[in-house]
């Protein structure tokens, strides 16, 4: 019996070593790359969910699309379109943008270069963009971009020449195909079978960028290898690029320290501060800002999403939110919290080229913002210390001035302190905000999902955003106008319906620069008196690197490695 | 006076054990000893938490980020809060929730097991598979996912990580071991002769759970309810590391234990004070569930764990 | 032993059957229900959610969704067009047929996200395990014969300890000391690497590697084993030294060690036996602090990184392969416990 016993015992040990020794089946394949090679670092925290951040959108995706993949075009960190799969850029000037005034159409016509390759050595062509278009077109297992509803077709004229015409005026028409997050996909790699959002071809990558996907050991990392068949011959002087996982940013911080990561995508403030004057790491910050952290008000009851017939009993008065806004000390929260790396900023029209500087900084003053709530009919009677509604004319009287104030876990301390700090602060004024912190993905899930935003869960939200590329059309319609007020068709999440600010919209769907600055100089006037949100500085944006790595730009257009062929090793 | 309860009386070994007897053995344990007054001191800290002279909610940008000092015996947060202060508030939420957990994991378990071991038939069976299908889910991968689902939902009680909805949450995956234990005390109990006679003397099955047989059971209950209590305040802290705990501003051990993991070679105290209250109080309560389960009877107990 | 046999596994069909309702109910209790994320691509038209309504038979009833969710739609009509015909066949197969859907967030089968993760959890679960039982069996025999001596004390203590760290808190201090700070007087080198299962770049297989890359989660994931084995090897040692045939054997003359071995162990092995059996589900289902803080590509990780992205399909199937497994353990344990002690299978 006790032999048997012990042979039990054995053989429960033998399960449990030889299922180990399964997990020990080396991970790299033998052409794995020999450490004698120029070799690079980057450590994100989680694996791209594939390489089309149409689909899914986390920047993980883009930062590993922009080492593989080109589009027509590319912004650098100064905001100027350059070409990439293009030969030249299109303009009014050249004659390959013609514009119909009275239509109010145009059409654009784009040469592109002729030495671009796939690594499998197929030319990259015409045929490559209408195939993309067409992919992310079909209703059923395509995406959307902007501005893809106002392309009425596209027309190959050869080879390397294709023509787009426009049934509107689209003024980002140049980073249309190309920017962050649309590059052009191979036709005959990818299957228009499986569709654009679920291709295999987004996982498996084709590259026509500097480098090309060799191996990808899920939740490990990822290695990337000079591309032989990139069209600038002379790049990119680093052999390897290697993208580590490494889920925790404490252990990120080490491994900078330590000279085992090279770079640090979307650096923390903390990590920038704490990493200040250490030998061999350095920072590259971005010229100008792109995040603008804000508060979103919600003018529709929460839960409901129509600011007419349900309005929010605090919020749709402007008064209220101008009050809020006043009593906001954004100098400390940028030079506490954000260890001075933030900068106050209170209007959407403060990069270049459209700055518009007429509007004033609202100066933080508690006894202001106080008087704006009494005014709005906004009293502590019952000395609670929260408000109570007197004759506020949007509630009923005794209404409380308590709400919910949400944020999102993933950008980290600095905006959890300043949810923190704002919920007191308003406090101190007889606002009560009872604090929420969920994550993005739940924050902006679709109304279908159950998304908080979409569907109107919520009565002030803090986060950061801001447009992509130098064309903020798009980007004001789907954040202000009122057609974005619909849940799902836009991040018009405070519903908030201004017929002015439609019409300004509209008048800026030209080319002409001189009238569009205008449109939004005036925008900025009316957002700033309606405040459907409170702007309140702008984040940071740099990445942290070791020093030996030269050549890194932080770009608030871009993911950081956009200009990874250029990147050199000291 | 009812013939049945002077029939019980003197054959109820509960009575005995559960008075002098154990508090005798328990003495003689000297890590229970030590436990039970580090608990009693974490407890009257907890309770007394007012009368520290901060506010541990209202910040203070002028004193961020201090070492411990004479003002500040534990430094300060991020905010400027006493950390302190903030300690003494977080142990009443992660007490509270450990308290809770058991409450629940008691209200729960102990209906299911009793009703199960004293009926036993089909019914037994029917809820010792449902114990079984909980005991069945990977339970902190289930904790995970329903606090997530929690934090989505708006439910009128359960506010998004409030300490109703983690107590909650962690309640409902921590009554089954009650259940097993009450269970297989009435299975040896309910065949003993004074129940049985209680119920040839027309004793009501209430009448008999409730005042025979359940004080029977109740020594592996009390290890059982004092593990449970330090296991909930581990979870708590686990969740609130990925994300899923309990929010700030209310602090926690746990939260604060894991908020601080980044700062840890710049404020170090910031993860040692919430890590050493964590660890005291886990400690304390595992050697009073350990001298408790001495004293009751080490060799009894085992036996029906093991069942 | 047969019957017994034939008899649990009934019951565990049972089980089974009983959580996989359970499960389903998770599934349709999360907002959006089973097709939350489809929609992820930000302009999703509500055709097109209707649509893929239709295909995944979610526009049935919650009964026949359960038995498309367990078997599949692919053996019946479905009308995918919503024009009230049933024209095409089903695309499900069900879970019973390993259809366990697609990620939202990658897109890729769910069982392709799992097969890549599951070696490596296996790999570091069971070495860390083995190493719990190795340092836990002498830990706790030894505690057992000097009851309540010094040595017991430190050991309990030490148990206690270890249920009292919080593993995410134990991870980073040990990260900081061996990778941060200590450094390899020859090289200068960190003392041990901060994470991952090899370095990258090896050629083939080099085991002082693999140890080194070991050391660290191991220890992390231990500690809480090694305190509950060896609490549990000294409770199941001290039951079977006080019972009676073994003072019959000392009694009788025979020498401490002979006794202890021949009688002891042997019992007391039986119900850690069974304990190991139950704690199988472990080296599958993985240890997420672990994973997460020595950025080890495995199960524990992908599930919650799965949780934080409503990844739904994920978090099921690694749910459904942990129920199972658990399941599967419990009756291994039944099993081997009735062999080791035959009274069992008779009650």
């Amino acid at each position: 019996m006790l032999e048997t016993k012990r042979t039990l015992i054995f053989l429960l040990l033998a399960v449990t070593l030889s299922s180990s020794l399964l997990g020990c089946q080396p991970q790299s394949p033998a052409n794995a790359t020999a450490p004698a090679q120029t070799s690079v670092t980057i450590v994100i925290a989680e694996d791209p969910p594939s390489f089309n951040p149409v689909i899914t959108d986390t920047g993980y995706d883009s930062l590993v699309m922009d080492l593989v993949m080109l589009g027509l075009t590319d912004i650098d960190e100064n905001g100027n379109v350059f070409p990439e799969l293009a030969a030249e850029l299109p303009t009014l000037e050249n004659g390959d943008v013609v514009q119909d005034e009275t239509a109010g159409t145009m059409s654009v016509t784009w040469k592109m270069r002729k030495d671009a390759q796939w690594s499998d050595g197929t030319p990259v062509t015409a045929k490559d963009v209408i195939f993309t278009y067409n992919a992310i077109l079909d209703p059923a297992k395509g995406s959307w971009i902007p501005g893809i509803d106002y392309i009425d077709s596209i027309a190959q004229v050869d080879n390397y020449t294709l023509t787009i015409n426009y049934n509107a005026i689209f003024p980002g028409y140049l980073t249309q195909f190309g920017g962050e997050q649309v590059v052009v996909w191979p036709a005959h790699y990818c299957s228009a079978e499986q569709g654009f959002s679920a291709w295999d071809c987004a996982r498996e990558p084709l590259s026509d960028g500097p480098y090309k996907l060799e191996e990808w050991v899920n939740g490990d990392h990822m290695t990337f290898v000079k591309n032989e068949n990139y069209f600038d011959k002379g790049k990119p002087s680093i052999e390897t690029i290697i993208v580590k996982i490494i889920p925790d940013a404490a252990v990120r911080k080490t491994m900078l320290l330590n000279g085992d990561a090279d770079l640090d995508m979307w650096s923390s403030e903390q990590m920038i501060h704490d990493l200040e004057g250490a030998e061999n790491v350095q920072v590259s910050n971005s010229p100008d800002n792109r995040w603008v952290m804000r508060i979103f008000f919600n003018l529709a009851a929460k839960g409901a999403t129509d600011p007419v017939a349900t309005p929010h009993p605090i919020l749709s008065n402007v008064k209220v939110r101008q009050a809020i806004r006043m009593a906001i000390d954004v100098d400390t929260i940028t030079k506490e919290f954000f260890y001075g790396l933030a900068k106050p900023n209170w209007t959407e029209f403060f990069r270049p080229p459209y700055v518009c500087d007429n509007v004033a900084r609202t100066q933080f003053d508690l006894e202001g913002a106080k008087a704006l709530l009494e005014e709005a009919g906004w009293v502590d009677q019952d000395g609670d210390g929260v408000r109570e509604c007197h004759n506020c004319g949007t509630a009923a009287d005794g209404y409380p001035m308590e709400m919910e104030f949400i944020t999102y876990s993933e950008y980290g301390e600095p905006l959890e302190l300043t949810q923190q700090f704002i919920a007191e602060q308003l406090g101190k004024i007889g606002i009560k905000l009872n604090l929420t912190v969920v994550e993005g993905s739940v924050l902006w899930a679709t109304a279908a999902d159950g998304g908080i935003e979409q569907n109107g869960n919520f009565d002030m939200d803090i986060w950061d955003e801001g447009y992509a590329g130098i064309d903020p059309t798009d980007y004001l319609w789907s954040y202000y106008s009122a057609e974005a007020a619909v849940p799902d068709n836009g991040y018009n999440y405070g519903r908030w319906e201004n017929p002015e600010f439609d019409s300004l919209l509209d008048e800026a769907y030209t080319l002409d620069t001189q009238t569009r600055h205008d449109a939004f100089c005036k925008m900025a006037t009316l957002l700033d008196e309606e405040l459907p949100q409170a702007l309140l500085f702008t984040a940071v944006n740099a990445s942290v690197h070791s020093a030996r790595l030269q050549g890194v730009k932080s770009s608030t257009n871009d993911i950081i490695t956009w200009n990874a062929a250029d990147w050199t090793l000291k | 006076m009812n013939p049945s309860n002077e029939l019980s009386q003197p054959l109820s070994p509960a009575q005995t054990s559960l008075g002098l007897g154990v508090w005798k053995r328990f003495r003689k344990h000297p890590g229970a000893i030590f436990g039970l007054i580090v608990l009693t001191l974490l407890l009257a800290l907890v309770v007394f938490a007012p009368l520290t002279a901060y506010d541990p909610e209202v910040s203070d940008i002028s004193a961020r980020n201090k070492p411990p000092s004479i003002q500040h015996l534990m430094g300060t947060d991020a905010l400027g809060r006493d950390l302190f202060t903030r300690i003494l508030y977080g142990g009443r939420i992660s007490l509270t929730v450990g308290i809770m957990v058991v409450v629940i994991g008691l209200v729960i378990g102990v209906p299911v097991g009793a009703l199960a071991g004293y009926y036993g038939g089909w019914l037994d069976a029917l809820l010792m598979r449902i114990t079984d299908t909980f005991l069945s889910l990977p339970a902190f991968l289930v904790l995970i996912l329903l606090s997530a689902i929690l934090r989505e939902v708006e439910l009128p009680l359960f506010e998004r990580n409030s300490v109703l909805t983690i107590a909650l949450v962690i309640g409902l995956l921590s009554w089954m071991t009650f259940a097993r234990l009450i269970r297989a005390a009435f299975l040896t109990l309910r065949e003993l002769d004074f129940i049985a006679a209680t119920r040839a003397l027309g004793g009501s099955d209430f009448r008999i759970i409730v005042k025979h047989i359940l004080p029977n059971a109740i020594g592996p209950i009390i290890v059982e309810a004092t593990l449970e209590l330090g296991s909930a305040i581990i979870e708590e802290s686990g969740l609130s590391f990925l994300g899923f705990g309990i929010q700030p501003p209310t602090p926690s051990w746990g939260n604060l234990l894991s908020n601080a993991q980044t700062h840890f070679t710049t404020q170090p105290w910031l993860a040692i004070f919430p890590g050493l209250m964590i660890f005291l109080a886990i400690i304390s309560v595992n050697y009073i569930g350990d001298g408790l389960r001495d004293a009751f009877d080490p060799y009894k107990v085992l036996d029906q764990i093991g069942e | 032993m047969a019957a017994y046999i034939l008899r649990r596994l009934l019951q565990t069909i049972a089980l089974l059957f009983l959580l996989s309702v359970v499960l389903f109910a998770l599934v349709n209790l999360a907002p959006g229900g089973p097709l939350a994320g489809q929609g992820q691509s930000r302009h999703v038209s509500a055709e097109k959610v209707e649509l893929l309504k239709r295909q995944f038979g979610l526009d049935q009833p919650l009964p026949t969704q359960y038995i498309i969710w367990l078997a599949g739609n692919d053996w019946m009509k479905v009308d995918v067009d919503g024009d009230g015909i049933k024209e095409s066949s089903g695309t499900r197969y069900g879970i019973l047929r390993g259809d366990f859907g697609f990620s939202f967030r990658t897109r890729k089968p769910v069982l392709e996200e799992i097969g890549g993760r599951l070696p490596n959890t296996i790999y570091l679960m069971s070495i860390t395990m083995l190493a719990a039982i190795l340092l836990a069996i002498p830990i706790g025999i030894a505690s057992a014969l000097r009851q309540y001596s010094k040595f017991d004390i430190a050991v309990t203590t030490f148990s206690f300890a270890g249920q009292a760290i919080p593993e995410f808190w134990l991870g980073l201090i040990l990260i900081l000391v061996f990778y941060a700070w200590l450094k390899n007087p020859f090289t200068g080198q960190p003392l041990l690497p901060s994470g991952g299962i090899t370095t990258l770049g090896l050629q083939g297989f080099n085991l002082g590697d693999r140890i080194e890359h070991l050391i660290l989660p191991v220890l992390t994931g231990a500690l809480g084993w090694v305190s509950w084995y060896s609490r549990f090897m000294r409770s199941s040692m001290l039951d079977v030294i006080h019972k009676d045939y073994l003072r019959t054997a000392r009694a009788k003359g025979a020498s401490n060690w002979v006794v202890l071995y021949k009688h002891g162990l042997r019992n007391a092995l039986i119900p850690l036996v069974t304990l190991l059996a139950l704690d199988l589900p472990y080296i599958f289902s993985g240890a997420i602090f672990v994973e997460y803080l020595f950025a080890w590509p495995g199960m524990g990780r992908l599930y919650y990184q799965a949780a934080e992205q409503r990844d739904y399909p994920v978090l099921m199937t690694i749910l459904i392969i942990g129920a199972a497994t658990i399941i599967f353990s419990n009756l291994l344990a039944d099993i081997l416990y009735a062999y080791l002690d035959p009274r069992v299978r008779y009650e």
